[in-house]
């Protein structure tokens, strides 16, 4: 395949044709804030095509990590199951569409694994798991970088 | 769409003739279609008129009854609490429109947002903003429609707001760590209760027209519910939009609020605000999930679905620093 430019080069460079060409040639306005808000889609998704991959299979590992150790120590019926699932998942596929399911799969046994150690009271895994979730956030911050409110 | 407004004109008003002069669509909302439409009437007579209707079905994110929402409109005046923009007709069908669609005489007002950007002191205008969503909080609950839900006490009303949130982590995995957590959290650190009230839903500045010959108009009351009146509060204090005049004083804010509706410090301050923010936004959040799954599954619901996921980002974190903040 082509590898140059890379998938998130591409969108950057009909970002800037939008911004620059299209969005000023725009008189209405309702179409200048859709075209705004696109643009700003194709920016996340600029910054995601570059790592999501990457930033799923990284976190799927530490969830299940954790998911695994919460089964040992509180076992709940809800958390056994997800993780059979998660043993189901294509996890060896690099694939956008299995990384995602893996990824999903991997989230819901971390939440059954949360939500018992709230259960419990168990501070130091309830503890482990808010650092997680802001990890998770962070992520989810990074994509939505260049977010601002438009049209309002 | 002119011609279709002159028809429903003429079947709404017999016998008057209106012409559409123009028809704008208004941007700026992110929830209904909205637009301004000039009329000129038979005896000569010109006046603005506001359109407010679905999307097309499958599209937008945010979803509301309009038959709700007009009944609402209709009952609020009877209130005496708060103002609003005068109700002309419906098209409750959306046959002559398109969509149900509401239309409402255009009011000589600004934006209390745009007010705001331009003040030099934005104090005087934080008053007038709390007072206004205070009278909305101390209405009678009596002349509102039937249709509207009245909880049957504030725990079981809390409890269907958690439980919002609990279907949301059932059904999308990828947000199930976040909420589970903040539900369970939220469940644990409920406030005080305070009565149950009329809720607008959409509370913010871009929401109230002010002038100085009329009081405030409060409009889109599309969310408006009874609930807990401080998910106002929790609601406003997350829009991004500055001024923020929750932001730029809270304490001054909240001593009029306090004022206003005899709440106590226990029953609202700004740990209370914090944990409302949570619970005003469920309905929102629950429909900003629901559009990015239609993304997901190829639906296509329009540019503002994807657009929104940011604000479920946004969401996110705000959620896990409140959370933070009051273990």
């Amino acid at each position: 395949m082509i590898s140059r430019p890379t998938t998130d080069q591409l969108i950057a460079d009909v970002c800037q044709d939008l911004v620059e060409a299209v969005l000023p040639a725009l008189a209405d306005e309702t179409l200048q804030v859709r075209v705004a808000m696109a643009e700003t889609v194709l920016r996340n998704a600029a910054v995601r095509a570059a790592h999501e991959i990457a930033w799923m299979t990284d976190e799927t590992a530490t969830l299940i990590e954790y998911a695994n150790a919460v089964n040992a120590r509180i076992p709940n019926v809800e958390l056994t199951a997800a993780l059979a699932a998660f043993d189901e998942a294509p996890q060896s596929s690099l694939h956008l569409a299995d990384v995602v399911e893996t990824y999903e799969r991997a989230s819901q046994a971390f939440a059954a694994a949360l939500a018992g150690a709230q259960r419990e009271g168990t501070v130091e895994l309830v503890d482990t798991a808010r650092e997680m979730l802001h990890d998770r956030v962070s992520t989810e911050k990074a994509v939505m970088a260049t977010y601002a409110v438009v049209g309002r | 769409m002119i011609e279709r407004l002159e028809r429903f004109l003429a079947d709404a008003e017999p016998g008057r003739r209106a012409r559409v002069l123009s028809y704008q669509p208004i941007s700026g909302g992110y929830s209904r279609i909205s637009a301004r439409a000039s009329v000129r009437w038979a005896d000569g007579r010109e006046e603005t008129l506001i359109l407010r209707g679905d999307p097309p079905a499958g599209s937008g994110v945010f979803v509301s009854d309009r038959d709700a929402e007009w009944e609402l409109l209709r009952a609020l005046p009877n209130l005496n609490s708060v103002a609003t923009a005068p109700t002309r007709w419906y098209d409750s069908s959306g046959d002559y429109l398109g969509a149900k669609c509401i239309v409402m005489q255009s009011v000589d007002a600004t934006s209390f947002q745009a007010v705001l950007t331009d003040a030099d002191d934005i104090g005087p205008l934080s008053d007038l903003f709390v007072d206004t969503f205070a009278a909305i909080h101390g209405s009678r609950l009596d002349p509102l429609p039937e249709r509207m839900t009245r909880p049957s006490d504030w725990m079981s009303y809390l409890d269907g707001v958690l439980a919002t949130y609990d279907q949301v982590a059932e059904s999308h995995p990828s947000v199930a760590p976040v909420v589970r957590y903040v539900t369970r959290w939220a469940a644990g650190h409920r406030p005080p209760p305070v009565p149950l009230a009329l809720v607008h839903g959409d509370c913010q500045p871009s929401n109230v027209l002010v002038s100085e010959a009329q009081p405030p108009i409060v409009i889109d009351w599309e969310f408006a519910h009874i609930g807990d009146p401080r998910e106002d509060l929790g609601y406003y204090h997350q829009i991004p939009l500055l001024p923020n005049v929750y932001w730029s004083d809270s304490e001054r804010f909240l001593a009029r609020y306090r004022a206003a509706t005899g709440m106590t410090e226990d029953q609202i301050n700004p740990d209370v605000v914090d944990y409302f923010l949570i619970i005003g936004m469920a309905t929102l959040y629950a429909q900003l999930v629901d559009a990015a799954d239609a993304v997901a599954n190829n639906q296509h619901p329009g540019i503002l679905a994807s657009y929104l996921i940011n604000a479920i980002s946004h969401q996110h974190d705000m959620f896990l620093s409140i959370c933070d903040r009051q273990n």
